[in-house]
């Protein structure tokens, strides 16, 4: 794989097991590779793969057969907390529905990610954290929380959040569905801008123009899953 | 942030179920702690009270009774022995020490006492001293000249807040006869603390009856035999006798002790059943919560948290609420404790409930473990979320 080459997939296939010796093939990507710092949107129908694609790319779901790389690693010949480790170093992940902790003020939101992390010092977090939300406009919002932010406030928490171990990798999953269209707009905007600053690799699933217009390659899952929700044997 | 903090954190956000759950576990805690430390109060107070004297010499009846009254002043006063039985055993070669014993009526609640100074005399095989707070024992007073003298114990005194030079009475046939406080005793935490003292021969002097009587009358006599090896023979001619009866307090005790074993053990039945309704009450709640945040379970597992971390913080969190409900059980219960000795105490059995008793760091730590098991098995819940399966978007 080129150095160059942020994230690669080979012959990936993801299948979910229906009891009685057979699964539902969902996925089947033959061929993906991502450059370093470069910006590619997803798109594709509902029900598409789109998000199987993420969760395989960040490690949280296992492909039932294939190869994912990220950077230099095999990410399934990791063993399990190895792979949790390696997300959290190596991997930013932006949510459709922002997924803060309720319990967690804005600051301890984009703090936690660095406690699974440990790559920032400890006595540097606050710090941090708050650098990076104030980057994202939400410097009077350190305290709040999520209960008590805008929805768009919210996202650019999460996105502080998945910038918060300075990962290489960010992977956002219509990140930007469930704003509305302005705020939409100004989140992609801040969204697109801090990656192509910080010089992330950025991985997005979005309908959303701006981020079309912006993007360096689009792909189409239906072009790119050529997996046709077949019965296979388990 | 740590695993702690963010267990913290989480407990803050559910308040009231954490203080709950919390308050569920110290109202357990205070139950167990509440009731070894009465148990042993009062097993205390009982033998500190009825073991410096071997022998209690009354009139025929209830040994029980008579130990409880004249020791205790938690049962009615046994009828009379004449005073003759006490002069008899004072001058008795076999008796060191006899101490004889008039119980009257009372005042405010407080029960009259009449003994003379060997009562409050020190002695090296006595358990419990005497010391005066304020004042002077009333004294020795000829049975013709009665001084009318009364020394105070400590709860009598601060309750009915008689002082030094105060003279009292209760009820109007007693005008004529006031009593005046001429000392106050430290507390001795004992029956003497809610007893009214004063002399045999005001007691005699107060009663009507007794006043035209020749051979004046007593409730009890206290006897310390000179060997033990005496006190089989003093106590067989002493129940020989038509008129008295000799009863060794250690066997009451015995009989009291037996009594509270039982009690005892229902009551550990009943402890052992609030126990295990706490700890289910513990785990449905952290169940529950786990349950609720099975979906930010699996986001702190995406953003890259180890299964072993999401256990740890429910398992911190179920440890927090073991400790915080623990250690305000183990107050809880020294302060309930409080408040039942009060109440004991005017029974006539006094209970320290600031002593610490052995059993309750074991009770803390084994609340502390069964409270953190408890949080085991959403622990185990949380470990396990499948993080896909509880990421897919909110419809």
């Amino acid at each position: 794989m080129s150095p160059r080459t942020a994230v690669a997939l080979h012959d990936v296939k993801k299948a979910f097991p229906l009891g009685d010796g057979v699964s539902l093939e969902v996925l089947y990507v033959e061929h993906l590779t991502l450059p370093a710092g470069t910006c590619t949107v997803l798109r594709g129908r509902s029900g598409s793969g789109k998000t199987t694609l993420l969760n395989l790319i960040a490690g949280v779901a296992v492909p039932s057969a294939g190869e994912v790389r990220v950077g230099d690693t095999d990410v399934f010949a990791l063993s399990e907390a190895r792979r949790d480790r390696f997300r959290a170093e190596q991997v930013g992940y932006v949510f459709q529905t922002f997924n803060l902790l309720s319990a967690l003020s804005a600051l301890e939101n984009v703090m936690l990610a660095m406690m699974f992390a440990e790559t920032v010092p400890r006595g540097l977090q606050r710090r941090r954290a708050a650098d990076l939300l104030v980057r994202l406009g939400l410097a009077e919002r350190l305290a709040h929380k999520p209960q008590h932010l805008s929805r768009g406030e919210q996202q650019r928490v999460a996105i502080a959040r998945a910038l918060a171990n300075s990962p290489p990798l960010i992977l956002a999953d219509e990140p930007c569905a469930s704003l509305d269209a302005r705020t939409a707009s100004e989140v992609m905007a801040i969204f697109l801008a801090v990656c192509r600053q910080d010089e992330k690799t950025l991985l997005l699933v979005s309908h959303d123009e701006d981020a079309l217009a912006g993007a360096d390659r689009v792909f189409d899952m239906a072009e790119l899953n050529r997996a046709e929700a077949r019965r296979v044997p388990a | 942030m740590t695993i702690l903090t963010v267990a913290l954190k989480y407990l803050q956000g559910r308040l009231v179920a954490s203080v709950l759950t919390a308050v569920s576990i110290a109202l357990g805690v205070s139950l167990v702690v509440v009731s070894v430390l009465l148990a042993r109060g009062i097993k205390e107070s009982f033998i500190a009270g009825a073991t410096d004297y071997n022998l209690v010499v009354g009139a025929k009846g209830s040994p029980t009774q008579l130990v409880l009254g004249v020791v205790f002043r938690m049962d009615l006063a046994t009828p009379n022995i004449e005073y003759t039985t006490y002069r008899v055993l004072q001058q008795d070669p076999r008796v060191e020490v006899a101490v004889p014993i008039g119980l009257g009526d009372a005042y405010q609640g407080f029960r009259y006492v009449a003994t003379n100074s060997a009562y409050f005399a020190t002695y090296p095989w006595r358990r419990r001293t005497f010391a005066l707070s304020a004042g002077r024992l009333f004294a020795d007073d000829p049975p013709k000249d009665p001084t009318y003298e009364a020394v105070l114990g400590a709860e009598a005194a601060g309750s009915t807040g008689l002082r030094i030079g105060d003279r009292f009475y209760e009820g109007e046939e007693m005008a004529e006869y006031p009593l005046t406080v001429v000392g106050i005793l430290r507390t001795t935490h004992s029956a003497d603390d809610r007893a009214i003292f004063f002399s045999l021969s005001s007691y005699w002097g107060m009663n009507e009856v007794a006043r035209g009587l020749t051979v004046k009358p007593l409730t009890a006599v206290l006897i310390r035999p000179r060997r033990l090896s005496d006190l089989p023979s003093l106590h067989r001619e002493l129940n020989v006798s038509a008129e008295t009866q000799a009863v060794l307090p250690s066997g009451v005790l015995l009989t009291i002790f037996n009594m509270m074993a039982v009690a005892e053990d229902v009551l550990a039945m009943i402890l052992a059943i609030v126990g295990i309704i706490v700890l289910l009450y513990v785990l449905l709640s952290m169940y529950s919560a786990t349950l609720e945040r099975k979906r930010e379970i699996a986001t702190m597992r995406a953003l890259g948290a180890r299964r072993a971390t999401v256990l740890g913080i429910v398992l911190v969190e179920s440890c927090v609420l073991a400790v915080v409900g623990g250690v305000g059980g183990v107050l809880g219960g020294h302060a309930v404790a409080y408040f039942a000795g009060s109440l004991l105490a005017k029974s006539g059995l006094a209970t320290n409930p600031f002593l610490f008793d052995p059993l309750e760091p074991v009770v803390l730590v084994s609340v502390i473990l069964l409270g953190t098991l408890a949080g085991l098995l959403p622990a185990v819940l949380a470990y396990r979320t499948e993080v896909a399966e509880n990421l897919a978007p909110l419809s």
